[in-house]
């Protein structure tokens, strides 16, 4: 097995953020920032970008209602060969339904919205989908977590 | 933090064909400014509407929502969409989402008024 593999993920960056709108650009930017020393290929690293805006955008206006005072927890982590993102908002208290509202759990058909039985938004977790290798929601409480992960070139290889 | 961070603006292309430069972000905070660049280029005549993409700093679902409202709008008017500028990685949420399907993607403006 390959040691390298097996180690505990690293964490490479962890910081809160205020649920207000642009606060995903400064997410992509802080997480950017964090895994620049990994050689991540560019269209790799737009991806990354990408889902880390929409999870926080997520988790701001569905997770946190965009309620100022409730902050956006962001870690980072790195294993050797994948890059773990978790974005964490307090999407389960009661009253809130992030999973469970909003036209991000219909999957987005482009033909349905020119024609009207969909409305023109929804797009955020169909992309979040496409661009990491794997996502999925925990929920602990009252907090709500969205984990990406991507993977990363081989040391080496 | 969210405003501000986009320009719109609208000239001749070429005959009935107008051009909006795109420039900053593209997110559901730019909504009144591509309409009202839409509403501008409609006013001056054009039957057709080319979107440069070649300042473009950010786009994020909204914004692809935006676009997704913009063809609606211009396909009740008849008036086909192109667009040229994109970065490889638009490139590909625009195959993703399938708006290539709806909007001409060219590499340069040239090729985008001559389609």
């Amino acid at each position: 097995m390959n040691p390298v593999a097996c180690s505990a993920p690293r964490r490479l960056a962890s910081f809160a953020l205020a649920s207000v709108p642009g606060s995903e650009r400064v997410a992509l930017a802080q997480v950017a920032d964090s895994v620049a020393d990994l050689n991540l290929p560019p269209r790799r690293l737009d991806k990354l970008k990408t889902a880390v805006a929409e999870a926080t955008m997520n988790a701001i206006e569905h997770g946190n209602d965009n309620r100022p005072d409730l902050a956006v927890d962001i870690e980072v982590f790195y294993s050797g060969t994948e890059i773990i993102v978790t974005v964490t908002d307090h999407g389960g208290r009661e009253g809130s339904g992030w999973a469970d509202r909003g036209d991000d759990t219909e999957i987005p058909d482009l033909d349905r919205k020119l024609s009207g039985d969909q409305g023109p938004r929804g797009w955020g977790l169909f992309l979040i989908r496409h661009m990491v290798d794997g996502m999925e929601v925990t929920a602990e409480g009252e907090h709500r977590t969205v984990r990406l992960t991507i993977r990363t070139p081989v040391p080496g290889g | 933090m969210d405003k501000s961070m986009t320009s719109m603006v609208v000239r001749v292309g070429d005959g009935l064909t107008s051009v909006i430069d795109i420039r900053g972000d593209v997110t559901a905070a730019s909504e009144p400014a591509l309409m009202a660049a839409y509403e501008e280029a409609s006013r001056q005549g054009a039957r057709r509407l080319v979107l440069n993409f070649s300042d473009l700093k950010y786009m994020n679902s909204g914004g692809i929502g935006m676009l997704v409202t913009l063809l609606v709008r211009a396909n009740r008017q008849h008036q086909p969409l192109a667009a040229y500028g994109l970065s490889d990685h638009y490139r590909e949420i625009f195959e993703l989402t399938r708006l290539d399907e709806a909007i001409g993607i060219y590499d340069d403006e040239p090729s985008a008024l001559a389609g």
